[in-house]
């Protein structure tokens, strides 16, 4: 394979190749309520070749059939031929790179048979329906996901890596009369099929909430002060301000540019963020991105000052920084675009006892069902809360949705816990058309001020 | 060997979906062409009945048949009994999806509509930054099974789709607007000219204080109402327990005014075709008439586990077994002209896009959204643009109570059609 990816990058005529192989291999297992939805297989092979031609545009081919390379790289080129920019596009220079890498997973998912991943779901989802008969629906997933990956390019880099994963996640749905409450946990792991095991506890705290979410008033909409655990923290800074720090949303828009100019100032002195793809076994991290630059941590604000951002090479061009390692694509059927890896709240000072001390009326919001953003503007949905009265955590509320301005609302943190995590979830993160791509959140317990919570 | 004859010999029952699709796209960023992507997929899925139950699996890769014929197999000796069986052939209603004027539009004719729609944005902002993604494929399906059914189809889907960025200081102001269909539309800059005449209005920015006032969703609002009731009307979220509208065919749950239709036969949208994606005949199903609720869509399955025929509701894609799903779902048009709406509003908002739609617990029929783009309606008249504010309720309740829904609708993206629905009172949240 490699002999015939490096021969029909010397034949391409366009100024800069890209092919990127991918064989993936997937196992799912599904229960729905006492049904198994299903347990299956899946194979998935394809390639992409991104040709680009400076002073036109990029090209770009997706197939299933990796037989005739050649000719997709002319295709390729072809399509380049159609964009018409008005300046050349550059791509900011880096080390070629030639690394052949596989994955070490302790226990090897692919040696375990579809009968024990099933069993193993079966149980979770044992646990989940078992635990109170309030619980009329559940799901427990189990997924793993093995792909072996082909980087390379006409400058010399050739890469192939193994990504590994396996994720495991129970949902309760809970209902008395017409009052029906959800609750979900999932666990992923890049480190083998034994990290998976032994979780009935996290089925378990899934059916505990969605039973006690019946119990629980709906939130009086209005402003309050909020301690966000660390699993919402993480969502908000990834949703909140990370797509806000990947240069493509800023590097053709000089307005953006403005708003997202260094040095800028995004909160306090106490707030620190960060994007690093190079820790080991986090959900987002990746040995080199998808235009084969190694991952690095990449600091965002420093002391409360915008002091970087995400870029993929052309990004990074256009813009006279490095490419920090940004470029992903969910898989071959796509052009790298910039992502996130694992974004987070660096560690702060403050207990979580000194964070709700002084309030008098306010919220603890946990957990989190998802976010959207669109650029300054953001919206997410806590899995459940609790009201604070009077220093203490409270009553469990329902339906915390916390929205805002970005600028304002990094204003209003004004405590940053000393308790900082990783969340190793299973989810993903959509842009575009990609979803999901694995991505890592990490922070402490943080205190926003004056935040707006919808309701009725 | 072929795969049906070859799993025929192992298994009682046999499925074969074959799946091809070949997509050129053009892209605009920030106004400028910069890529061309033409896209090829292959694959297969099967699924199996063997010793009574079912199995399934899938491949992009055509040289492992054997192994992805062993992945079914093994996926059925460990799978769940099928209630089902696959279903013989049935006569269907002719439905357009295949355009040759589609199918065979030039890369240039794609760069071309990318321009004018540039032309039409431009000269009314000349600071608007638009994204635009021109995409036309060629779909073909088979699916075959034991019985001899063998469905197959072409569609030739195209899309434009077109997101403009326009930031003023700290104002952010995102509109997005796509046209889907399967046969050319000569007007098919409908949607980017209804586009434009949205971020007209949007540049006078006003003021409303917070609090309970009428509020007129608007055709791309009506997702907010529309999302949960999909939901809650399949026929999986009925047999789970989860959909609140369980055990209730028969009762009038909404306002008369309130129809819902799903319909898989309407020519040239993105969910029509003769057939679903288990070969059933796709129907007119009215769901909700005049307020009344009649029935939920189901697949084979899904209405083999709760006594009902297939409604020809199943959708899949290649990865994933079949689930049952809307095909288009229609909010019926009403009676009311939406001039007359407007003049009976003294003060309210128009709700076009919410931010973080699907998002929260929206089975239960809650939604709270913060307002990606609405209009301040002042005596009768659109007076400009309101920010920073966000409404919830539940649509089981929203919906018991219309004050009117309008004449006029549109298809919203390409699968979704709606009127404007006028809720009488609703709280709307805001920093006052």
């Amino acid at each position: 394979m490699r002999d015939r990816i490096q021969e029909a990058l010397k034949r391409s005529k366009a100024d800069y190749t890209e092919i990127r192989i991918e064989e993936k291999e997937t196992t799912r297992v599904v229960y729905r309520g006492k049904d198994l939805e299903t347990a299956n297989a899946n194979i998935d092979k394809g390639g992409i070749v991104r040709c680009l031609i400076r002073d036109k545009g990029w090209g770009i081919t997706t197939f299933n059939n990796l037989d005739d390379l050649l000719t997709k790289v002319d295709q390729a080129y072809q399509c380049a031929q159609v964009g018409s920019v008005p300046e050349p596009i550059e791509l900011a220079p880096v080390e070629p790179v030639d690394q052949v890498t596989t994955a070490e997973m302790k226990r090897d998912f692919r040696d375990i048979s579809l009968a024990e991943k099933k069993a193993l779901a079966e149980r979770y989802n044992q646990v989940v329906l078992g635990h109170s008969d309030k619980i009329i629906d559940s799901q427990a997933v189990y997924a793993d996901t093995f792909s072996r990956l082909i980087l390379a390019n006409s400058e010399g880099t050739y890469i192939e890596q193994d990504k590994p994963s396996v994720v495991i996640g129970a949902f309760a749905i809970a209902r008395d009369g017409d009052n029906v409450q959800q609750a979900h946990e999932t666990l992923a792991t890049t480190k083998g099929y034994e990290y998976v095991l032994e979780k009935d506890e996290l089925a378990r705290k899934a059916a505990q909430k969605s039973v006690e979410l019946l119990d629980a008033k709906p939130v009086k909409a209005g402003q309050y002060p909020v301690v966000v655990d660390q699993m919402l923290a993480g969502v908000f800074i990834h949703e909140a301000f990370g797509h806000l720090s990947e240069a493509d949303f800023v590097y053709e828009n000089p307005k953006a540019r403005e708003m997202m100019t260094m040095g800028r100032r995004f909160g306090k002195g106490i707030l620190n963020v960060f994007d690093d793809g190079s820790i080991p076994d986090l959900r987002g991290t990746t040995l080199y991105d998808d235009e084969g630059i190694p991952a690095r941590r990449n600091w965002l604000i420093r002391d409360g000052e915008l002091v970087g951002r995400l870029h993929s090479r052309q990004t990074a061009a256009k813009m006279g920084e490095s490419a920090s390692g940004n470029a992903r694509a969910i898989n071959y059927r796509f052009a790298p675009i910039v992502r996130m890896t694992n974004t987070a709240i660096d560690n702060g000072t403050t207990a979580f006892e000194d964070m709700i001390k002084d309030i008098e009326l306010g919220i603890y919001a946990c957990d989190a069902y998802g976010g959207q953003t669109q650029l300054e503007n953001f919206s997410f949905s806590s899995g459940y809360a609790y009201m604070i009265r009077n220093g203490k955590v409270a009553e469990m509320v329902k339906d915390v949705i916390l929205s805002g301005n970005l600028f304002t609302t990094l204003e209003n943190i004004d405590a940053i816990g000393n308790d900082f995590k990783w969340l190793n979830t299973g989810g993903g993160c959509g842009k575009g058309n990609q979803y999901p791509l694995p991505v890592g959140m990490g922070a402490p317990h943080i205190r926003i001020q004056n935040v707006v919570i919808g309701g009725e | 060997m072929d795969i049906l004859t070859q799993l025929k010999k192992q298994a009682e029952q046999v499925e074969v979906l074959n799946l091809q699709n070949e997509k050129t796209t053009i892209e605009y960023e920030a106004n400028q062409l910069k890529t061309c992507t033409v896209a090829e997929t292959k694959g297969t899925a099967v699924r199996v009945i063997r010793k009574g139950k079912l199995g399934f699996a899938a491949s992009t890769d055509d040289t492992v048949m054997d192994k992805l014929a062993a992945n079914a197999l093994e996926s059925a000796a460990y799978g769940d009994e099928a209630p089902f069986s696959f279903p013989d052939q049935k006569p269907a209603a002719i439905v357009r999806t295949f355009d040759k004027a589609v199918a065979d539009l030039p890369i240039a004719r794609l760069v071309e509509i990318g321009k004018e729609i540039l032309d039409l944005v431009l000269p009314v902002e000349p600071e608007a930054r638009c994204n635009i993604s021109l995409e036309r494929s060629l779909v073909s399906a088979s699916i075959r099974n034991q019985k001899g059914l063998d469905v197959s189809f072409q569609t030739s889907p195209l899309s434009l789709g077109v997101e403009i960025d326009r930031i003023e200081g700290d104002d952010v102001l995102i509109l997005y607007d796509q046209l889907g269909t399967t046969i050319w539309e000569k007007d098919y800059l409908d949607f980017a000219r209804r586009l434009v005449e949205k971020l007209k209005k949007a540049s006078t920015i006003t003021t409303i204080k917070p609090g309970k006032m009428p509020v007129l969703f608007a055709p791309t609002g009506t997702l907010a109402l529309g999302l949960p009731l999909s939901q809650g009307l399949s026929g999986k979220e009925v047999y789970k327990g989860t959909s609140p509208m369980k055990g209730k065919i028969g009762e009038k749950l909404f306002d008369e005014k309130v129809t819902i239709v799903d319909d898989g036969t309407i020519d040239g949208k993105f969910a029509s075709a003769s057939y679903d994606d288990e070969g059933m005949p796709h129907h007119r199903n009215v769901l909700v008439d005049k307020g009344v609720l009649k029935s939920f869509v189901y697949d084979l399955k899904t209405a083999a586990q709760s006594g009902v025929e297939s409604t020809g509701n199943a959708s899949r894609q290649l990865f994933f077994p079949p689930e049952p799903s809307f095909t288009n779902f229609v909010i019926q048009p009403g009676q009311t002209p939406l001039k007359d709406m407007l003049a009976g509003i003294d003060e309210g908002i128009m709700v076009e896009d919410l931010l973080g739609l699907g998002q929260g617990n929206i089975i239960s029929g809650a939604f709270s959204n913060p307002l990606a783009l609405a209009f301040k309606i002042e005596k009768g008249e659109i007076v400009g643009r309101v920010k920073d504010l966000s409404i919830a309720g539940n649509i089981y309740d929203l919906l018991k109570d219309v004050a009117a829904v309008s004449k006029e609708a549109q298809w919203v993206y390409s699968t979704f059609y709606a009127p404007y629905v006028l809720i009488p009172e609703m709280n709307v949240a805001g920093k006052s």
